[in-house]
């Protein structure tokens, strides 16, 4: 089919909020390619305003329910808001079924509320690889707060600190072996712990548990807050927005430390996924010899990697020269 | 930056209406998720304005409305929102019980397919995924404008 | 599988077993097992071994007599049949009126009414899109309404069975029309269908109206005020019937409606109610499938382990309480589009199950009920099969005739292990209110519908017409009997204006009634809803008010 007769950029019309424009620039994220890096760096100067805010935990914590509630709280303060759900594929298959919008059910006539849910598609770490993009566009696109409720695999979740400005760790009372269902890992991550379902009858066991474990692990660290709520009844959501807020305006100058080790792991992460595809490709008989030098032991694999590497990093001196054709997009 | 990839499609299963049974639904989920595909997965009485919320979030290529009851008959109201939210490429099907005087009103309506109860497993899967297919196609991509 | 095996005196018996067993393993090299619904493996042949008949007077007792498993009154169908009663409901009040006019006429002495799903959301029928109105059931939305329902039947002598979740706004509407007409309400004979909020919650949606804790609350107000003014009426029906459709094995099922059972007793003995003056009014409600043995033996067993329950663990000293009354349903999950006829041959098994359970009473599909709202002449066919099973092939000339078979009281000894193992692991969730809070039931039944599903697809379990000995033909689905809109168009006009010139000081008055006892530990919930149906509030309002008080309901779904 024909594109649209009179096509807004696409960066222009998300970053006026249209719902379909941000909708379209995630699924480009999720795409990948060099549309969606163009796009990415059309966006980005827009992002760094939203409030980042990651939801994590073991299954069965209610992070879904609870994710619902907060995001009501945050309407009621005025903000808009995006979310940002992440589910877990089917590594047979690679699809998967996203349900978190079953205990969503609220926001669905708000549109204050822009929900996303995604496939973490393998991506270790309870996130999606698009995560970080997939954030910006929301940011962009002029939400005050973006909630990100990740995967709740329990595994080096440690990537949410570079997405998420404040970490909130839910747990829940009587989830398989007390507060252990918590990994050491996502205990120093969290900004604050929540105990949510904290009307069954081991929820204080559970927070005392939590208070020692954190004053073994966090030893003169700021306080991280331990709260009680029980979302399907919205209670300790206004004491949880009010522990993320004085969490967010603590320390201003964190933001835009995050923001560089953010954009570094981008390019770092880029850069391995750049030159793992060039390598799987290259068919140069020099590279060739290397390959079997390294397979009859001549050499080892470190030593060949580097060496392939610089070879096909070679030629290309930093800085990078700004391309002539960005210029065209200004106006 | 991130690689470029297929994107599993994206399928919306839901319910409009009144009525509340999802057997039917979980099960042609599952059968989605299996095929490879992303299901966005609601709970029922979802009313129409929601789902054309949903599928423009989402960004969903084909939305599967299930209905046992009568709630196919509001299906032609839906598709009209989904045409006047600019969702005219998003391929929907309708599985359950749709007497057959009335699957006429809903193909007319744009409706692309009615399963019966028993359609087999492949029939709605390579159905769906030719829809998905045909929507992504069809869809309007202006993002290429916005490339520097 | 021997472990209850019998040592048998028996002369000659080993040999004739062991012989009978390697001319049986010729015959079927390679045989691969059989297992039933709930995953019991049935074996080729059953003998003395399995059931030998010792703990007669323990395990079955006499008809009437404790555990009950072999019927729950001393003469069951022979003395007195199960009771018809087929599920009506379209259309407008007046289109309903004319239905169940005609089923007494026939001869009916139950009837029942299933409201328009517009209902069962809690909704009135201005705030639905017209075109759904009516179209699987009646509309019923104020006590006018009722009454027009019910012109010329009988209250009073009828027994009327409404799917009526809570907070059972169509028995106030009913009670209001018996006030009108002068019937004393202690002969209202009847039973609050879909009173059972915890298998709403879990696996009907349809029926789910208020949140958890508000639905409790008001189910045990309900359950008191009819203890106290409707002695002839059952405030409880428990269902053991969505759970088995949404996928949940025939054991499952009743292990988890007797969990449910214990729960809503466990809930009334809290609040002070007296144990025998409640569990006598139980009733149960449950689908019969087409694993005709597996459904028998399900029901034996759950009459067993009801007695057992309600005697040693609840503590009732009245045997009416011990009796687990049931109706049963022929189970449209089994019935196919495909070939519809066929529909009929299954609904006569599943038919045959339940009378042969020792059913209490019976609704039985209509072949289309699969697929359409059933027409006059596939219901006529539908009730004709109960005829036809009762009078010409006189399955009610012997009680339990299948007691004593060693399969079936083997069976019965295995799904009663079954469902034991079901109650108990809902006991270890800390019973059926937790675990339908926390999804543990609901995992369940998804992971038993899938594994179910996959039976079908792989061909191990087979459905005639749809995975086996299909046919050509055009899968038609007929034409669908719906309500004249210009008629729902003056039904919902009339509601209007009905809204209109109601007196709004005495609606205002009761709606804030009913708010307060709902904030109140003192006052009584369902007793406000009956007042402020005589006073003109509707049904949407009501449950509208409930909803802000007590919470809306939100049913949990696992993906």
């Amino acid at each position: 089919m024909a594109p649209s007769p009179s096509p807004i950029p696409l960066a222009q019309r998300l970053r006026a909020g249209d719902p379909r424009a941000v909708a379209r620039a995630i699924s480009l994220m999720e795409e990948g390619g060099s549309a969606a890096a163009a796009l990415h760096a059309a966006i980005l100067p827009a992002t760094g305003r939203a409030l980042t805010i990651g939801f994590t935990g073991p299954p069965g914590a209610g992070k879904s329910t609870l994710v619902d509630a907060f995001v009501a709280e945050l309407r009621k303060s005025g903000r808009t808001v995006g979310v940002v759900a992440v589910d877990p594929s089917s590594p047979l298959s690679g699809g998967a079924v996203l349900g978190d919008r079953i205990r969503m059910g609220r926001h669905t006539d708000d549109p204050g509320v822009f929900i996303r849910s995604i496939a973490s598609r393998g991506h270790l770490g309870g996130l999606s690889r698009s995560i970080h993009h997939v954030v910006d566009v929301l940011d962009a696109a002029g939400r005050d707060a973006i909630v990100i409720e990740t995967v709740g695999a329990g595994q080096s979740e440690v990537e949410i600190v570079d997405v998420a400005a404040v970490r909130i760790v839910v747990n829940a009372p009587g989830l398989g072996d007390d507060v252990q269902a918590i990994k050491a890992g996502i205990l120093e991550i969290a900004s604050i712990l929540v105990v949510n379902k904290a009307d069954l009858p081991l929820a204080p066991r559970t927070v005392r548990q939590l208070k020692a474990m954190l004053s073994l692990r966090r030893e003169g660290e700021a306080d991280v807050p331990v709260l009680e709520t029980i979302a399907s009844e919205d209670r300790g959501v206004a004491e949880l927005l009010a522990a993320v807020d004085a969490c967010a305006t603590l320390r201003p100058e964190d933001a835009a430390a995050r923001r560089r080790t953010r954009i570094r792991r981008l390019v770092a992460e880029g850069a391995a996924g750049e030159m793992r595809r060039r390598i799987l490709a290259w068919d140069d008989a020099a590279f060739l010899e290397t390959l079997a030098r390294a397979a009859r032991g001549e050499i080892d694999i470190d030593t060949a990697a580097r060496a392939a590497m610089e070879a096909q990093a070679g030629g290309v001196p930093l800085p990078v020269a700004v391309p002539q054709k960005a210029d065209r997009r200004a106006g | 930056m991130i690689h470029a990839g297929t994107r599993p499609l994206r399928v919306l299963v839901t319910k409009i209406g009144l009525d509340g049974h999802d057997r039917g639904s979980r099960i042609v989920a599952a059968y989605l998720r299996d095929a490879g595909m992303e299901v966005i997965y609601t709970p029922p009485w979802q009313t129409i304005p929601g789902v054309v919320k949903l599928a423009t979030e989402e960004d969903v290529d084909v939305i599967g409305i299930s209905s046992l009851a009568t709630d196919h008959l509001i299906v032609p109201k839906m598709m009209e929102a989904l045409r006047a939210a600019g969702l005219g490429h998003v391929g929907v099907v309708v599985g359950g019980i749709v007497p057959e005087a009335e699957q006429s009103a809903l193909a007319a309506a744009g409706v692309s397919r009615v399963f019966g109860p028993g359609a087999a497993r492949e029939e709605i899967v390579e159905c769906v995924t030719a829809l998905g297919q045909k929507s992504r196609a069809e869809r309007v991509d202006d993002y290429s404008e916005a490339n520097p | 599988m021997n472990q209850a095996a019998v040592q048998l005196p028996l002369p000659g018996f080993e040999q004739a077993s062991g012989q009978w067993r390697s001319d049986y393993s010729r015959q079927v090299a390679g045989e691969k097992p059989v297992r039933n619904r709930s995953g019991i493996e049935v074996q080729p042949l059953y003998s003395p071994r399995d059931w030998a008949g010792e703990r007669y007077l323990d395990d079955l007792g006499f008809p009437g007599q404790y555990p009950f498993t072999r019927g729950i009154y001393p003469s069951m169908h022979r003395g007195r049949t199960w009771t018809q009663r087929q599920l009506i409901g379209l259309g407008t009040p007046q289109d309903y009126n004319v239905r169940v006019r005609r089923i007494i006429d026939a001869g009916a002495t139950a009837i029942s009414l299933l409201p328009c799903c517009s209902g069962f959301r809690g909704i009135d029928c201005d705030e639905v899109d017209p075109v759904l109105l009516g179209t699987c059931g009646t509309v019923v939305n104020t006590t006018d309404h009722m009454d027009a329902a019910l012109d010329g039947v009988p209250l009073g002598t009828i027994s009327t069975a409404m799917n009526d979740p809570s907070p059972f706004t169509l028995l106030a509407f009913t009670l209001g029309v018996a006030r009108r007409r002068g019937i004393d309400w202690r002969s209202i004979t009847g039973t609050s269908n879909q009173s059972d909020y915890i298998s709403h919650f879990i696996a009907n949606h349809q029926f789910y109206r208020l949140s958890l804790p508000g639905s409790r609350r008001v189910l045990l107000d309900h359950i008191e005020f009819c203890r106290r003014a409707l002695p002839n009426w059952n405030p409880l029906s428990v269902v053991g019937q969505h759970m088995q459709q949404a996928g949940a094995t025939p054991a499952e099922t009743m292990g988890f409606t007797l969990s449910s059972a214990i729960q809503y007793a466990q809930d009334c003995i809290e609040r002070g109610m007296d144990v025998d003056d409640v569990l006598r009014r139980f009733t149960f409600f449950f689908d019969i499938s087409i694993s005709f043995f597996e459904e028998i033996a399900k029901f034996r067993a759950g009459r067993r382990i009801w007695a057992r329950i309600a005697r040693e663990r609840l503590g009732a000293k009245d045997p009416a309480c011990w009796r687990f009354k049931f109706h049963g349903q022929t189970s449209g999950v089994d019935l196919t589009q495909q070939q519809p006829l066929n529909n009929i041959a299954r609904v006569s098994v599943q038919a045959m199950a339940g009378i042969l359970s020792g059913l209490q009473s019976m609704h039985t599909d209509a072949y289309d009920e699969a697929i359409a709202c059933p027409s006059e002449e596939t219901a006529r066919i539908a009730v004709a099969t109960q005829n036809i099973l009762r009078d010409e092939a006189q399955l009610c000339a012997v009680i339990d005739p299948l007691g004593g078979s060693y399969y079936v009281e083997r069976l019965t000894d295995q799904m009663e292990a079954e469902i034991e193992a079901v109650i108990a692991r809902i006991d270890a969730a800390g019973g059926m209110y937790k675990a339908a809070e926390v999804g543990l039931v609901q995992t369940m039944i998804g992971e038993s519908a899938l594994a179910f599903q996959e039976q079908l697809e792989t061909g191990e379990r087979k459905i005639v017409g749809v995975n086996c000995y299909q046919v050509e033909e055009d899968p038609t689905i007929p034409p669908a009997e719906r309500p004249d809109p210009a008629a729902m168009e003056r039904h919902v006009e009339r509601f209007k204006a009905f809204k209109r010139e109601r007196s709004q000081d005495a609606v205002a008055r009761a709606l804030d009634a009913l708010a307060r006892a709902a904030n109140s530990e003192r006052e009584n919930v369902f007793e406000k809803v009956v007042e402020a149906a005589e006073a003109g509030v509707t049904h949407g309002e009501m449950v509208g008010c409930l909803r802000r008080e007590l919470g809306f309901g939100h049913p949990l779904i696992i993906a």
